[in-house]
């Protein structure tokens, strides 16, 4: 979008009259002549002084783009040389071309390009197939092996990213390297579905008291950082006196481990001893309540919940080697004893240390010996911590079904007896007639992972594989697995296909339209009750649908899709990416549960947009936010106590509100040292207004920033831009860029900048006990000018001037979850679909929910020809 | 307690060597593995002629061109002072300058395209093309246990890699040196083995079954969605291929190890040891003879706040310090960072120098590239690249100075490369030709 508002709307009108044209027209008869189009000459005498031979400005010559609309890049130019004129941006005079000319021109040469590419598509089809991605094809195991907690991510490579977003038709390549990752990710995974013995794993439970809680008699950051209490006092302990205890078994039950420290390098709380000797779940159980340690080291009941969490990692000392991984969720301890209860999932040999959400890290001092370390002085009130009374912990933890259920997805109901010799599995199947029973057992897993009745010639080949395998005298669950394995690995399970209702059976375009849908919003397979409406014949009614979409948002699947869309259209999966800069912001030290909650808030933000059908415009602005303990004292909000995130009311005044403003949104739009314009402002044009700013013209010559002796980041860009060609570019995106200047490098509200050495001087020590000192220096001036002329003075004005029109937000959206839902970006002959689901939403202020909706019911997201959606 | 603590800061500024590993200063390369592969060479697989090797390494945001590039040409040039750091080696590398891809333009977007020479990456459309290494292993087909070996430094690995198959596919690099070590050097009991054999067997049934069952699809496909099929029934037949050589290497065994495992680094910031560390390994495999080709792409793109040395740290992350806008703190950063890399490439020269191989020196029997997509990252150019060759048994020593306004194509140097690999073949990318001036030693 871009603001010149009369335009915009001149286009849209042109649009909605094709729009028009196409409705009354089924088959479109206007057909591009291969050769001459009439009014070709016209476009090219307004446009060959520029665009020629000699002096192609921007690499087009007309003389060098043939009028051949058929050939997909070819149109693609032109459709870009359509966007320029349509948009009044080409030709730059106005005495080039007149209005009337423009209107005739456009309507014209957009008639002509929908008609080939709505040709091409009827064809060829929109051009979407492609394989599963990661998360999709982990997914689809999950749920079709029924094993929830299947983890085979490390064994497939990552997807690549394209326009924000990992579904990507086009980039999706199946290389050996990938096929080889499904081998190996398809063979892990069925392995892990077979009963790991005739009995379940015995499961064993270890109940420890405080004093074995902890591995050590201290940690790092001395005495203020851990210690043991009885009756709400320090107790000494040294080494030998904590071994002794153990040794002896003299634990008294009435003496706590009181922990004040949040997790990071150095630290190792885990419990004495324990180890998991078998990967899987373990339930935790555990008292404790949240504490302060005021002076001498006693302590009082907390005054809110202190949050905490697991963290399953090896046994390795201060150092980490190996993964750390938070397991069994967030759990706020309250200040009176209670008993918490968990399930955590470890693999073999780990253990769990305890994550203290939010409090200080104190970091080693190394470099003078005796090493040493600063615990922050004591807050007003003390500090924040959890005291522990005693743990148990019990597993692995067994389905209460034996075998499991994802055992009888494999091998239904036969019996199982222990295997040995030949076998690599724990088990092996009893059969009279294992080839009847392959046979059955191997239908039975195909019809199950397809969900759809497979033909009988499909099936032949893994029969002849399992038979094969059988005679050279593999046990029967081997022989199957290696059916199944082929299965997963087979083009029918790897590849989405897209709906093509004219090409398809009615039962194979409902059942691919409902894997469309599962993908899209459940990053999965489809679930029973929806794969049952497509197997009746019955999903791709507008009513059915409707109720389809509405129950896959509110199932708890939708997470999947929050946290992918996430990940690629905001960038949240780099939200770690820098480190703070802790030089001028102290306070952000290690403060992992910031980052954390910040992340937390933007996903929460977003499902609600689609959970609670919110307007698009909540994108720019909202009078709520989302928040816990953590955030409302980030967002200066009333206190709040617990990490569970909340729906607040903002106050009046707040310059919060919207996705625009979160501080994960601002914290990947900077690099953790200092803000700037240019990037968020490219990032809010690009990824909320859909305008992302164009490539640098090829032929213009590099121009070497010069920023010598320039201070504020104004005067630096100033510089930047005093080229011409520059400036014509920086002036669309950098204006948005500089109103977000009063958020910091988290979000956090400024009104003047920080440096190493220029303004006031601030010193204090920060949260891991270190000095610091920096300097407030330059006022920060948040005003600007969009590229239409409409000032503003600061963010709030400006989100006045987005707010006026918040079609091309609703438009953005379309386009995002085109992209995301078909794999292809959206097509010339889309945008008058897009267009009209866009008319359909206004009156009720573009909300997501109806969007989303208006999306899936059209002919983008049901195929090509004109859908089979009747009420 | 305290005694528990490492003896090192958030910046690592001492390490054990088991992560620091080999390449450091004084850690030797003397190896027992040496025997084992003259032996073999002994043994005459290659009828007389000693192998060559390729070792290709890339920073994807490049080195200063100002201290890089030397003034004077040919044999006479003046070394500058990046190249002083490897002045005792002089007679062992070629400096080139006015090489680049053509049409392979578009500032970062280059960086996967620096041995595919693949134009326009940024252009709608984009599908990279075959690397010079997977060309390479291709032609010569598999002659040792790794047809190559990629790797990177600090990368993103889903979305970097110099090396692309011929689909244009990512292949992913292996940045864990724990890893690598274990696939190089630690072998499995005759019982693995066995079992190993019965995997591979298994596999290749299996991509037999799909084959067949797929095919059945193509019946129901449009065109254009065949082209997705047609790379997953090349992948299959690659897949197939590789399978049947794993399973002759599989029962061959392993070089003995010559250290004790490395441990990963994984700090991102210790991007230099961490590059030692890779280089080490990398070393090892070439030493031992388990690959003849070696990737490595140092992803100083995706590298935050790193350390430059002693207590130091860069005030920012390496790609926004390559936006030095001469500045001149951030130059001399930048500066500090691009020596280090020469003088790690010094040590790794030597090292090659120093160890034996089949005629000569190690150096001899492989060519070493160091370079990047990048001529100056400050202005996101890709013309100009800083471009170095060393050992191959080309004749070194030289300047060979190309036009700067309108630069040789890379592709050339990769072609001579090639060449000298004993592959038949003149061209590669966007090649017109071999490269004028560099020539091979008379023994060579």
């Amino acid at each position: 979008m871009t603001f010149q508002l009369q335009r915009e709307t001149r286009r849209l009108a042109n649009l909605l009259a094709l729009a028009l044209v196409l409705a009354v027209l089924p088959r479109p008869t206007v057909v591009a002549d291969e050769t001459t189009w009439p009014m070709l000459d016209t476009l090219k005498s307004a446009c060959i002084d520029c665009h020629n031979q000699d002096y192609a400005e921007g690499s087009l010559n007309f003389d060098d783009l043939p009028w051949n609309l058929h050939e997909p890049e070819n149109r693609e130019r032109w459709v870009l040389v359509y966007d320029r004129i349509s948009r009044g941006e080409m030709p730059p005079e106005p005495d080039d071309l007149s209005d009337e000319l423009r209107a005739q021109l456009t309507d014209q040469l957009a008639t002509q390009l929908v008609s080939v590419d709505r040709r091409d598509i009827l064809q060829e089809g929109r051009g979407a197939f492609r394989r599963l991605t990661r998360d999709e094809f982990t997914n689809h195991l999950r749920d079709l092996l029924q094993l929830p907690k299947l983890d085979v991510k490390s064994y497939l490579p990552p997807d690549r990213e394209r326009h924000h977003c990992n579904k990507v038709a086009s980039t999706l390549d199946l290389s050996r390297v990938q096929l080889e990752a499904y081998l190996n990710a398809t063979d892990v995974a069925l392995r892990s579905a077979v009963a790991s013995g005739v009995e379940p794993p015995a499961s064993t439970s270890r109940k420890m008291w405080a004093t074995s809680m902890f591995e050590s008699s201290e940690t790092f950051g001395n005495r203020e950082a851990m210690f043991y209490a009885k009756d709400s006092r320090m107790i000494p302990l040294s080494g030998a006196g904590l071994a002794s205890i153990r040794k002896n078994d003299q634990h008294d039950p009435s003496v706590e481990l009181a922990i004040f420290r949040s997790a990071s390098w150095p630290y190792f709380g885990y419990p004495d001893k324990f180890l998991a000797r078998e990967a899987g779940e373990y339930q935790v159980r555990f008292s404790a309540r949240a504490v302060r340690q005021i002076r001498d080291f006693q302590l009082r009941p907390a005054l809110r919940p202190v949050p905490m969490t697991f963290r399953a990692r090896k046994r390795s000392g201060p150092d980490v080697s190996g993964d750390v991984r938070a397991t069994g969720g967030v759990i706020d301890v309250q200040p009176i004893e209670a008993v918490y209860e968990t399930t955590i999932v470890l693999k073999e040999n780990e253990t769990f240390e305890y994550s203290l959400l939010g409090l200080p890290v104190p970091i080693v001092f190394a470099d003078k010996r005796p090493i040493y370390y600063d615990f922050p002085p004591m807050p007003e009130g003390g500090h924040r911590g959890i005291a522990f009374q005693w743990l148990e912990i019990t597993g692995p933890l067994s389905s209460p079904q034996w075998p499991p259920p994802s055992h009888r997805v494999l091998f239904d109901d036969l019996p199982v007896r222990s295997s040995h010799g030949n076998s690599s599995l724990p088990i092996e199947l009893v059969s009279e007639q294992p080839r009847q029973d392959a046979a059955r057992l191997l239908r039975r897993f195909i019809q199950n992972a397809c969900q759809y009745p497979v033909a009988e010639p499909q099936i032949v080949p893994f029969e002849q594989l399992v038979f094969a395998e059988l005679d050279r005298g593999s046990p029967l669950a081997e022989a199957l697995l290696a059916g199944y394995r082929a299965f997963l690995c087979s083009g029918e399970f790897l590849f989405l296909s897209e709906p093509m209702p004219t090409r398809q059976t009615d039962e194979q375009y409902q059942v691919t339209v409902a894997r469309r849908l599962a993908c899209m919003l459940n990053n999965s397979r489809p679930d029973a009750p929806l794969m049952q409406h497509a197997l009746d014949g019955e999903l791709v009614r507008q009513a059915a649908l409707s109720q389809e979409v509405d129950r896959l948002i509110d199932s708890a699947a939708f997470d999947r899709f929050i946290e992918n869309f996430t990940d690629h259209w905001l960038g949240l999966k780099d939200i770690r990416r820098d480190e703070p800069d802790i030089r001028l912001y102290p306070e952000y030290r290690f403060d992992d549960y910031l980052i954390e909650s910040l992340e937390w808030e933007t996903r929460q933000f977003v499902k609600a947009l689609f959970r609670d059908n919110l307007p698009a415009s909540s994108l720019i602005d909202t009078d709520f936010c989302y928040a816990n303990d953590r955030l409302s004292r980030h967002y200066q909000l009333q206190p709040l106590a617990g990490s569970h995130l909340r729906k607040v009311a903002l106050p009046s005044g707040s310059p919060y509100g919207g996705l625009l403003t979160q501080g994960a949104v601002m914290k990947v739009t900077c690099n953790g040292t200092s803000t700037s314009p240019v990037i968020r402002g490219a990032w809010v044009m690009d990824r909320l207004l859909g305008n992302p700013p164009p490539p640098p013209p090829p032929q213009v010559p590099a121009v070497e920033p010069d920023i010598r002796g320039a201070k504020t980041i104004r005067e630096q860009l100033a510089l930047h831009t005093e080229d011409a060609s520059c400036a014509s570019c920086h002036k669309r995106f950098d204006p948005v860029g500089f109103a977000l200047e009063n958020y910091d490098i988290m979000g956090a509200w400024r009104s003047r900048y920080r440096s190493t050495s220029r303004g006031e001087k601030i010193t204090g020590i920060d949260r891991a006990g270190h000095p610091y000192r920096y300097h407030v220096g330059e006022v920060v001036d948040a005003s600007g000018q969009l590229l239409d002329g409409r000032e503003f003075s600061d963010l709030k004005s400006l989100k006045k001037h987005l707010l006026e029109d918040p079609r091309p937000l609703a438009r953005n959206l379309l386009h995002q979850w085109t992209l995301y839902a078909t794999g292809t970006t959206v097509r010339i002959s889309d945008r008058p679909v897009i267009e009209s689901i866009l008319d359909d939403c206004q009156v009720n202020d573009y909300r997501v929910r109806d969007l989303l909706r208006g999306l899936i019911q059209s002919s983008i997201f049901l195929g090509s020809e004109s859908p089979r959606l009747t009420p | 307690m305290t005694d528990r603590i490492p003896a090192r800061d958030h910046h690592g500024s001492s390490m054990t060597n088991r992560r620091r590993f080999l390449l450091g200063a004084g850690v030797g390369l003397t190896l027992p593995l040496l025997e084992y592969f003259q032996a073999k060479s002994l043994g005459g697989e290659n009828n007389g002629t000693p192998p060559q090797r390729m070792l290709l390494i890339s920073n994807n945001l490049g080195v200063l061109p100002g201290p890089f590039f030397p003034t004077g040409t040919g044999a006479d040039y003046k070394l500058s002072p990046y190249l002083n750091e490897l002045a005792d080696l002089r007679g062992d590398f070629t400096v080139f300058s006015g090489l680049s891809h053509p049409a392979c333009l578009g500032g970062h977007s280059t960086e996967n395209c620096f041995l595919t020479a693949a134009k326009h990456p940024t252009k709608s459309g984009f599908r990279n093309t075959i690397s010079l290494d997977q060309y390479a292993s291709q032609r010569l087909g598999r002659q040792t246990r790794f047809e190559t070996l990629n790797l990177g430094v600090n990368i993103d690995r889903a979305n970097r890699s110099l090396a692309w198959t011929r689909d244009g596919a990512l292949i992913p690099a292996e940045d864990s040196p724990a890893n690598l070590f274990r696939k190089l050097f630690l072998h499995g009991s005759p019982k693995e083995i066995e079992s190993q054999l019965h995997r591979l067997r298994l596999q290749g049934s299996i991509l037999d079954t799909i084959h067949q069952s797929t095919r059945q699809m193509t019946l129901r496909m449009g065109k254009s969605d065949r082209y997705r099929l047609d790379q997953y029934f090349t992948s299959i037949r690659e897949l197939e291929e590789r399978i049947h050589r794993s399973g002759e290497w599989a029962s061959k065994p392993k070089p003995e190890a010559p250290e004790v495992p490395p441990s990963d680094i994984t700090e991102r910031h210790l991007l230099f040891e961490k590059c030692e560390q890779m280089l080490a390994i990398a070393l090892l495999a070439l030493q031992s003879d388990s690959t003849r080709i070696v990737t490595l792409m140092i992803d100083a793109f995706a590298t935050p706040v790193f350390h430059l040395g002693d207590e130091e740290k860069s005030s920012t992350g390496y790609h926004n310090l390559s936006h030095h806008g001469r500045d001149p703190a951030s130059i001399a950063q930048l500066e500090q960072a691009d020596r280090r890399q020469m003088k790690m490439l010094a040590s790794l020269l030597a090292k090659l120098k120093d160890t034996s191989a089949e005629a000569n020196s190690l150096l001899d029997s492989t060519m070493v590239l160091y370079g990047s997509n990048m001529g100056d990252a400050n202005i996101h150019s890709n013309t100009n690249l800083p471009i170095l060759l060393a050992g191959g048994g080309f004749r070194h020593g030289h300047h060979i100075a190309f036009d700067h306004d309108n630069n040789t194509p890379l592709s050339n140097l990769f072609v001579s490369m090639i060449q000298r690999m004993d592959i038949e073949s003149d061209e590669f990318g966007s090649s017109t030709g071999t490269l004028t001036g560099l020539d091979l030693t008379p023994s060579g």
